[in-house]
């Protein structure tokens, strides 16, 4: 049986007060299309994760959507700063808790969470005030151990399988199998869910997937469904089809930082379209995306970078 | 030859890079470093970022990790856990080299948020794999401009540990052991002691005093009597940094 499906109708399987691993990676294979959806849907109380802090997250907290957060900090990199998830912060968490990890410790998390075993050890986060702040904020995440053998301390990070992950990719076939170039930062995060949604740019046969094996990153048995999803990450990049949308991300980083200017966005471009195929064409459709199409040896397109005048 | 400070740090981390080491590290003035010390007499250096893209090779200059640009003609890509989790952690960084809004007189950096007046913090952008890197790697390099509330007595918020508490402190409780954190100012060089856990001034910039270096440092740092006076970048490593590492001037200024 085919586990291709509309995307609204996976989003709408997602019960308010789930938890979520969210795949992207600051600006790059965010699942933007995913957290609008699940905006316009009106999700509550979410839990999320990612590893580093991504568009997708601050897009979500921004929407009220989060009730806690989970990250190793993060920005939009030169565009500008996750301000919804920092206002947040700064407001003491409000709306949203965040609790602060470092990239690796997310990490073992979820690959403790994807081998079905309890906790890992690692020096990561000792002495640091992450640590101090999880302990105090008791989120029995994280506990000093010892290693058996030797009786040296470790940290032990207990493991966690988010209830939904969902992650963008560059494709999958019928069954489920994910194709993914490029780095792949988010398949622990991926296989640590309990029902793993991917949303694809494309879809690829499976005599596609059989006669390039090597490509598939994730192996169907731990894909619930899939969603084809063109651009899907846009005005973040993906590996291979998309560079980002430069103008995008610093008018992004703009109305970030500023509570009125979000909500105006969010009116516009999330409440004010029905889905994501009506969104891409309000920010300019075809004509935008071939200004953006890259192939897999040059991943990007020469576009101006600096800052324009907002 | 003339130079600006910005070059003068570059090429006096580049030349602490030695040939075949392994170095985790982000975007800025560290990548540019690297760079020029495998352009010049460390053409064997590993470099890697965090995200899993190890021995890039960008032409055009990138907006920051997640940037496709600085990962043009890698050698390998893998994530987090064969980065951070195998290469880092398996003990194969020999540098780990990191930037800070804030470090202190134990090397410890903060990345995290800064304290107001009011009371309240202003949040940054965290850890990433800062603070992994600062615990696993054997050395850990930073670059930062050289003012007394950068170079401070304590950070508002640890994000990655140096030297800890000082002394042995970082061992006694459960880090790994490494050789220390070298601090690379507009001002100065400046490594923690192998006894004292303690930043100490180990090189000079020429025609910097020893009074705007105390000036400008928020803590007593230690002087030994025999530090040196960094000397002028060669002819060669300026025109490779101007030419070839950063030809549009972005980091370089």
């Amino acid at each position: 049986m085919s586990k291709i499906r509309e995307l609204s109708e996976l989003i709408h399987e997602i019960p308010d007060g789930s938890s979520i691993g969210l795949g992207g990676f600051i600006i790059t294979r965010c699942g933007m299309a995913a957290a609008a959806e699940m905006i316009r849907q009106g999700k509550k109380d979410l839990t999320c994760y990612s590893i580093m802090g991504t568009m997708e997250a601050d897009f979500l907290v921004g929407a009220g959507c989060v009730k806690e957060y989970n990250y190793a900090g993060g920005s939009l990199d030169r565009f500008g700063r996750l301000d919804r998830v920092n206002a947040s912060i700064n407001r003491g968490g409000n709306p949203t808790r965040v609790n602060e990890y470092s990239a690796l410790s997310l990490a073992l998390m979820f690959q403790a969470g994807s081998m079905g075993i309890p906790f890992i050890p690692t020096k990561a986060l000792i002495g640091t005030d992450m640590l101090k702040a999880l302990m105090e904020k008791k989120t029995d995440t994280v506990r000093m151990g010892k290693d058996p053998w030797t009786g040296e301390d470790w940290l032990y990070i207990k493991a966690c399988r988010p209830d939904y992950s969902i992650i963008h990719a560059n494709a999958v076939d019928e069954n489920g199998n994910v194709i993914i170039h490029g780095p792949s930062w988010d398949l622990e995060l991926a296989k640590a869910g309990k029902k793993l949604i991917v949303t694809a740019e494309k879809l690829v046969s499976n005599e596609y997937v059989k006669a390039h094996p090597e490509e598939v990153a994730i192996p169907s048995a731990f894909t619930y469904a899939a969603a084809i999803v063109p651009a899907g990450c846009y005005p973040t990049c993906i590996f291979g089809e998309w560079d980002f949308d430069a103008k995008a991300l610093y008018y992004y980083s703009r109305v970030n930082q500023d509570d009125k200017l979000f909500k105006e966005m969010l009116d516009e471009y999330v409440y004010g379209t029905k889905d994501h195929y009506e969104f891409i064409q309000k920010v300019g459709g075809l004509k935008k995306l071939s200004e953006l199409q890259v192939d897999s040896t040059k991943s990007y397109r020469i576009q101006d970078l600096s800052k324009p005048n907002l | 030859m003339e130079y600006s400070t910005n070059e003068l740090m570059c090429v006096s981390a580049a030349m602490r890079l030695k040939d075949g080491m392994n170095v985790a590290v982000g975007v800025g003035l560290p990548q540019m470093a690297c760079f020029l010390a495998k352009f010049t007499h460390a053409p064997a250096l590993n470099l890697f970022y965090e995200l899993g893209v190890y021995n890039p090779y960008p032409v055009d200059t990138g907006v920051g990790l997640s940037d496709p640009r600085i990962w043009y003609q890698c050698d390998y890509y893998t994530g987090f856990l064969g980065a951070l989790g195998q290469i880092l952690a398996g003990g194969h960084v020999d540098v780990g080299f990191l930037g800070a809004l804030q470090c202190d007189k134990y090397g410890n950096l903060n990345t995290t948020h800064i304290k107001k007046s009011d009371g309240g913090i202003r949040h940054f952008t965290g850890s990433g794999g800062a603070a992994d890197i600062a615990n696993m790697a054997r050395n850990v390099f930073i670059i930062q401009k050289h003012e007394s509330r950068k170079v401070c007595e304590a950070v508002d918020f640890a994000t990655s540990v140096g030297c800890y508490k000082g002394g042995n402190s970082r061992q006694e409780n459960g880090i790994p052991a490494f050789e220390g954190v070298t601090v690379f100012t507009n001002l100065c060089i400046m490594k923690t002691g192998k006894e004292s856990g303690q930043l100490e001034l180990q090189s000079l910039h020429p025609g910097v005093t020893i009074e705007q270096l105390k000036e400008n440092t928020g803590f007593d740092l230690i002087i030994p009597k025999d530090y040196e006076i960094t000397p002028e970048p060669d002819h060669e490593y300026l025109d490779i940094l101007r030419n070839v590492v950063d030809p549009k001037k972005i980091y370089i200024k």
